[in-house]
């Protein structure tokens, strides 16, 4: 049994620790990431209003 | 007896949540002015960078009800339930190093999963296959709105049924309301803001929890209640064992590469290449997603077991709690050990992890119906705007059924055993043909058929399908469990698909494989 607990107890905070750091990331690069979609999607819709037809789907 | 329960919560953690929920429905309605077509409304169109969609995948995958059914499973396994998480992210990362049966979707650039049947078998089997996805879908999805009410009713102390109703009703609406309006590109921005509350919020919870209860008193409590079988998940006294943990390998899989609402995100990143960054990074999100539930149902358990009060209701001598009641257990500990306005932070990461869940599922399903039925059945004379209406109506129709389902189904066994056996209607014929149809060439539609029919033998793994058909007395005898169901569903799926391919193999012009995964 004691090998489990080890186990988990390491396996635990080591997640933890990880994550918590690519939280940060995430959250950082992700506005980023947003910004640029919306600039994407704007172009998109820009172009469909020059030419309806094109962005039938 | 747990309506007398007092908790922390306070009105300004009302506050908190009003103004959290408003700020958020807003994000969400603001940006309907970005859609101009279907592929923006269904797959932000296929814009989505690695970053941006790992948020979003957790933001989705992390919802309320995974919360709380990680929760249930940490407090009736202990730590052995862990294995679920290791399991989860060992299958994601497995689906990073390889892209198995992503990458080739993103190549094919489908937006759904029955898109794939029809490109790679026919027509029809993408119908059918669109009508189990969804009703499975939607089945799964039928407890969403109950968990979050118990949720609710457990961290706020809330003992009016009535105001429980009408604030679940409006969160309904409201995520209705903007995913109605703004699709994917709404749920992505709203995924993005849950994902970084409920990341600080469910840290905080995890270091008070620790600091409170403290990390040795937690293991022994353990140890003293559970004995081995709290750590080691191949026993099966906690209701685990070998088939259980194998069970767990394959819904890891399932959960990100056959999931619609997973691959959803795979088919709109902007290359294969995405696709790939984006699971490794998921793997951590797919293993946080039930080791910090899991683990705050440990210590929901290890503070009832030290509570006089508590422990009568959720650690009864001699009898086991019911679903309903275990299920409770977190919210209230979080609700008695998390201060006035961290409760109100945390509970609004938690509502807003419902309504990302919500939102997700509403407009998987409804797409689904909209491109995988309705439109081949008009033989895809539906134009853009008429689609995205159709969506509408499906995103009206399948939120009244979660509120009457919700309302009346009676939960007799862990909600995650009913999560995965629901799920498996669907995803137990979608792996083979998903997995036969991708990588072998003489997969057949027949073999299709019946693969999509044998899924169906998926739902005798509910206790309330046993019951019905007088054979719960009779799988209990046998220790026939939901997991050993589900892997037998699988083999079962994949034996039929190889048969049927075998015997009745497709006429004419074969797939050719190579001509459609191309980059």
């Amino acid at each position: 049994m004691n090998f489990w607990i080890t186990f988990w107890t390491i396996f635990f905070f080591a997640s933890l620790s990880i994550f918590s750091v690519m939280a940060v990331i995430v959250a950082i690069g992700g506005y980023y990431n947003i910004r640029s979609l919306f600039k994407l999607l704007l172009a998109g819709a820009k172009q469909a209003d020059n030419n309806p037809d094109e962005k039938q789907s | 007896m747990l309506e007398n329960i007092q908790t922390n919560f306070t009105n300004w953690d009302w506050v908190i949540i009003v103004i959290y929920l408003a700020f958020t429905a807003g994000v969400g309605i603001s940006v309907k002015r970005y859609i101009s077509s279907a592929t923006d409304f269904m797959v932000a169109g296929r814009g989505l960078k690695t970053l941006l969609g790992v948020a979003t995948m957790i933001g989705c995958e992390l919802g309320l009800i995974t919360v709380m059914y990680s929760a249930q499973k940490g407090f009736t396994g202990g730590f052995a339930a862990f294995h679920i998480a290791f399991m989860a992210a060992v299958a994601t990362l497995f689906v990073a190093a390889t892209g198995f049966i992503v990458v080739p979707l993103r190549r094919m650039q489908v937006m759904t999963i029955p898109e794939f049947y029809e490109k790679r078998f026919s027509r029809n089997v993408r119908i059918l296959g669109g009508l189990i996805l969804a009703f499975a879908g939607i089945l799964n999805m039928g407890l969403f709105l109950k968990a979050s009410s118990l949720f609710i009713t457990g961290a706020t102390g809330m003992n009016s049924e009535v105001a429980l109703k009408i604030i679940m009703t409006v969160l309904l609406l409201l995520v209705l309301l903007y995913t109605a309006l703004g699709g994917l590109v709404s749920v992505v921005v709203v995924d993005y803001v849950q994902f970084v509350i409920l990341s600080v919020g469910l840290v905080l919870a995890c270091v008070l929890s620790i600091k409170n209860l403290g990390w040795h008193n937690i293991v022994d409590t353990i140890t003293q209640y559970k004995q081995e079988a709290g750590f080691n998940p191949f026993l099966s006294e906690q209701g685990f064992g070998w088939s259980y943990v194998v069970w767990m390998f394959f819904l890891g899989i399932v959960s990100c590469a056959i999931w619609q609402t997973a691959v959803i995100r795979a088919c709109a990143a902007e290359s294969t290449k995405v696709v790939k960054k984006l699971y490794t990074f998921s793997s951590l999100g797919f293993l946080i997603r039930f080791l910090i539930p899991n683990f705050l149902g440990i210590c929901a358990f290890v503070y009832m077991a030290h509570s006089v009060e508590l422990k009568a209701i959720f650690l009864p001598e001699g009898v086991e709690a019911s679903s309903e009641i275990t299920m409770q257990a977190m919210p209230i500990f979080l609700g008695k050990i998390l201060p006035t306005g961290i409760i109100g932070l945390v509970t609004a990461g938690m509502l807003a992890a419902f309504m990302s869940t919500q939102d997700a599922y509403l407009l998987c399903w409804s797409t689904v119906l909209t491109q995988d039925v309705i439109a081949p059945l008009c033989k895809d004379k539906l134009s853009s705007k008429a689609r995205i209406f159709t969506t509408r109506v499906f995103l009206v129709l399948i939120s009244i059924f979660t509120l009457v389902w919700g309302l009346w189904y009676p939960l007799e066994q862990d909600l995650w055993d009913y999560m995965a056996i629901s799920g498996a209607v669907y995803f137990t014929g979608a792996f083979a043909l998903l997995f036969l149809g991708l990588y072998w060439k003489r997969a057949s539609k027949v073999g299709a058929y019946l693969s999509l029919f044998i899924g169906f033998a998926a739902l005798l793994g509910l206790d309330a399908v046993q019951k019905a058909l007088n054979l719960n007395e009779f799988f209990k005898d046998h220790n026939i469990t939901s997991a050993k169901i589900g892997l037998s569903t699988i083999a079962a799926a994949t034996v039929v698909m190889i048969v049927g391919s075998l015997l009745f193999p497709d006429r004419g012009k074969a797939f050719n494989h190579e001509e459609h995964y191309k980059e």
